[in-house]
């Protein structure tokens, strides 16, 4: 039996996706779990993992090749059963032939709702859930051409017997399309201007980026306040605990403490850890503390979460964020990495800047933005001492958190750098 | 007034006829002679008919012993052209009843009468006039006659089948299916049959591949083939039970006239513009005439039946909103020779101007284990595929049931399909069909019987 995986929606309201790599040639054995291919989405780079086990017995698309949702990704030649064959007979679609040479095929269509884990845990289960969804009528010569052209078959509007997408439909489409551009590039001001400047086209995660830093400059009502805190007493304890961790190849950084802090923090403090819905007129205080990293990479800023991040230790949150991180450059973040975010931690002192006004990662109340670290003369008992500064940048949306509040949660944050025991403490 | 006025109840006209009452329009359809016109009266079903008749005797004179039918005398074993003719009436008048009665079951006006069209929406007929909205000419078409002031020498194409004595010696003159068809037949009655071309293409439209067969099969069964390179003079040519052709002179008791057919004449007061003596008609198949359409053979387009009355559905179906392609490319030819040929699609030379990139899949049917049992190992098929895609551009048989199995083949091309899913439909075994799947896999890869 031929299993026919179709590109799941993997976010909320994904509509396509750009293949970045394939891990599978056709005829490969795989195995349920294995990784198939790796997809750049507007929200994430991730791999998507085969939901079967079986043998590749046809790929779709290229690398770099744009791919709907909905759309085949892969066929697979079960190892099936009889069982397996029975159990998901509800679930078919009508088997429809897939290419010229090929077999006929089961489809099976993830829903709208389906949000495929990057685990392999419950992924045969729900695999199988799905709308009626029926494929383009197209004719053998339309299909292969479209596939062949690289045209999404349901796209064209057909004009054979009951909109069967015929041949000529599939070469009008063609034309169509690779017109466009053609004209574009005609227009003298285009040909100027392309000497002048490097065109590229925005990948997903740059419009993603976009649009969401726009949603949250036009929604959230961005208050920032600024405030230096001294960290000496951190350092110690940093460098003291560094070495101590170094045999199990975790790094506590100055990040691990804050994470630990703002959590902490938040838990003192509702409305920075609270979220705003007009619309329904109501507040929603989350219990549950997920802090959220930007972090710089090559492709562009993305945000992997640290969860319950009250509930961990230091050395645990070290270790997490180094696992982020590592995902992170390599572009191997998941959507589960990146979801369910409360509160948002920028730092970019790191590379360099003291204070910011950070934008809110909507439609979180706050971010906190991390300035660099520096020795500056300070006055202790009275006397000039030397200092280890630490800029703090807070921004929030004044809408759910009032200014009172704002200062008093960044007090609680800067009371436990200052004075890291009260994270073990509280 | 009438929605639809149709003049003319051959295969074009009256399932037009027909479908036109089906969608509810109030129509009329005009014959001056018989309901069905020439392929039912004198034309497909006859001939088919004599066929039959035809083929049971020789395969009885032939055959019969070496299949174990034993206890027939040869020597009193003798054909009855007048009793065949005499089924191929009763065929006809069962089948032309047929067509009366669903053209009045689904409300069509018949109208016996000769039609003449007055302006575009009324026609003269029986001393009055009748309008319409629209009006379909599907008067057909005839071979010029061949003219001759000897008594009972020529027989014209509507008295073919008509009982009387027939000599030893048969010409037939003309080309293509229908004097193929009639060549071969009578020869196989055992009459000593001559072929004369008047025109240099002996099987016009046919790849030259199966017109090149057919040429072979004519000269193995001893039939002679002659070329006049013109029209052939009674006057000038015959003289005493001999037609001189080209400097031979073949012995001569009856010439049938099976030339190429010209459009039949249209009584009309309004002009239409023609195209090589054919009505002129555009892709709709309207004519020059706004609202006035030809179908079937008036228009040129093509001499059979079955694409008459496809015209006829086109017209029909777009006056009433339906808006569909027909594409002739895709519609099959077939001709009633022994074996029979058919074809549809390209043809080789076609593919070859038009500069595809393609291959030919051939497969004998001297392979294949039914056309054994049969004793009927005559005969191909041919596939001629384009190679990107492995679309299906062209298939050519000579089987001798062709003419049905090339009906599989306008399936294919209708649907677009690929040598692939030709090969991948599984065929009952054992038939002759099974030659599409093997024919499939040489395109694919390797037949496997070859």
């Amino acid at each position: 039996m031929r299993y026919i995986f179709k590109f799941p929606d993997i976010g909320e309201g994904l509509e396509e996706g750009v293949i970045v790599q394939w891990h599978v040639d056709k005829g490969q054995k795989i195995k349920m779990g294995e990784s198939l291919v790796t997809m750049e989405t507007d929200k994430v780079v991730t791999e998507i993992p085969s939901p079967r086990d079986g043998v590749i017995a046809a790929r779709y698309g290229k690398e770099g090749e744009v791919v709907k949702v909905g759309s085949a990704l892969v066929e697979i030649e079960l190892e099936g059963s009889e069982v397996e064959i029975n159990e998901t007979q509800e679930n078919k679609v009508e088997a429809v032939e897939e290419e010229g040479a090929g077999v006929v095929g089961t489809l099976e269509i993830a829903s709208n709702d389906f949000v495929l884990s990057a685990s392999k845990e419950g992924i045969g289960g729900e695999v199988q859930r799905n709308t009626k969804e029926r494929k383009a009528l197209a004719t053998p010569v339309a299909r292969a051409m479209a596939k062949d052209l690289g045209i999404d078959i349901n796209m064209v509007r057909g004009t054979g017997p009951a909109q069967r997408v015929m041949k000529e439909d599939i070469l009008n489409y063609s034309k169509e399309g690779s017109q466009k551009p053609a004209q574009a590039k005609s227009s003298n001001n285009d040909n100027i201007l392309e000497e002048r400047v490097e065109i590229e086209q925005m990948s997903q995660i740059r419009k993603t980026i976009a649009k969401n830093m726009i949603q949250s400059k036009h929604n959230a009502a961005h208050m920032s306040v600024f405030e230096e805190v001294e960290i000496s007493e951190l350092d110690r304890i940093r460098k003291k605990y560094k070495d101590y961790f170094k045999d199990e190849n975790i790094r506590i950084t100055y990040l691990s403490f804050i994470v630990k802090a703002v959590a902490l923090a938040l838990k003192k403090h509702k409305s920075l850890n609270a979220e705003m819905d007009i619309e329904k007129g109501i507040m929603m205080y989350k219990k549950y503390y997920n802090i959220g990293i930007a972090a710089d990479t090559e492709k562009g800023l993305v945000v992997p979460v640290i969860r319950n991040a009250d509930k961990l230790s230091i050395k645990e949150i070290a270790l997490e964020i180094q696992i982020l991180a590592d995902k992170a450059r390599d572009g191997k973040l998941s959507l589960d990495d990146m979801k369910d975010g409360t509160f948002t931690i920028t730092s970019y002192g790191s590379i360099g800047g003291l204070f910011a006004v950070p934008v809110i990662n909507y439609p979180q109340a706050g971010i906190l933005g991390i300035g660099r670290i520096s020795k500056q003369p300070i006055v202790k008992d009275d006397k000039l001492d030397i200092g280890l500064i630490l800029p703090l940048s807070l921004s929030v949306d004044h809408r759910i958190a009032d200014g009172g509040e704002t200062s008093r949660f960044l007090n609680t944050v800067m009371s436990y750098l200052q004075e890291p025991v009260g994270l073990l403490i509280d | 007034m009438y929605d639809l006025i149709i003049i003319g109840s051959g295969p074009a006209g009256y399932v037009a006829a027909i479908r036109a009452a089906q969608l509810g329009m109030k129509i009329a359809i005009i014959e001056k002679d018989r309901i069905g016109g020439m392929c039912l009266n004198w034309g497909c079903i006859p001939s088919k008919s004599i066929l039959e008749s035809v083929k049971l005797y020789n395969k009885i004179q032939k055959d019969a012993l070496r299949y174990g039918v034993e206890g027939i005398d040869k020597s009193a074993l003798s054909f009855n052209w007048d009793k065949a003719v005499l089924r191929a009436d009763q065929n006809v008048k069962k089948l032309t009843q047929g067509i009366e009665f669903l053209l009045k079951k689904n409300g069509a006006e018949i109208i016996n009468a000769s039609a003449k069209i007055i302006d575009k929406n009324t026609v003269s007929v029986e001393n009055r006039t009748i309008n319409a909205k629209n009006i379909i000419i599907a008067i057909g078409s005839t071979s010029p006659m061949i003219e001759s002031e000897i008594e009972n020498l020529v027989i014209e194409p509507m008295d073919v089948f008509k009982p009387r004595i027939l000599p030893d010696n048969i010409i037939i003159v003309g080309e293509g299916p229908v004097a193929i068809e009639l060549t071969q037949a009578f020869s196989l009655m055992g009459k000593k049959v001559s072929m004369v071309l008047e025109k240099d293409n002996f099987m016009p439209l046919a790849d030259t591949y199966l017109s090149n067969y057919m040429q072979a099969k004519l000269k193995k069964d001893r039939i002679k083939l002659f070329d006049n390179k013109g029209d052939v003079s009674i006057k000038d040519d015959y003289k005493d039970g001999v037609l001189r052709v080209g400097g031979e002179e073949i012995p001569c008791g009856l010439i049938i006239n099976a030339r190429h057919r010209k459009a039949n004449s249209l009584s009309s007061d309004i002009e239409f513009e023609l195209e090589n003596d054919y009505i002129k008609v555009d892709e709709n198949f309207e004519t020059s005439v706004e609202g006035i359409y030809a179908i079937g053979d008036v228009n040129g387009k093509s001499h059979f039946a079955h694409i008459a009355s496809a015209e006829g559905l086109f017209v029909v179906n777009r006056l009433n909103g339906v808006n569909e392609k027909i594409d002739l490319s895709k519609i099959p030819m077939n001709m009633y020779s022994q074996p029979e040929a058919a074809q549809i699609g390209q043809t080789e030379s076609k593919l070859k101007e038009m500069g595809v990139d393609y291959k030919i899949s051939e497969f004998p049917l001297s392979a294949n284990g039914k056309a054994i049992t049969e004793n009927s190992g005559e005969g191909f098929i041919r596939i001629l595929s384009e190679n990107k895609y492995g679309e299906v551009l062209g298939v050519q048989i000579i089987a001798n049931n062709a003419t049905d199995m090339i009906n599989e083949a306008a399936a294919y091309m209708q649907l677009e399909s690929t040598v692939y899913d030709i090969a991948k439909t599984v065929h009952t075994h054992p038939t002759i069909s099974e030659v599409f799947m093997e024919a499939g896999f040489e395109a694919v890869d390797h037949a496997i019987h070859k």
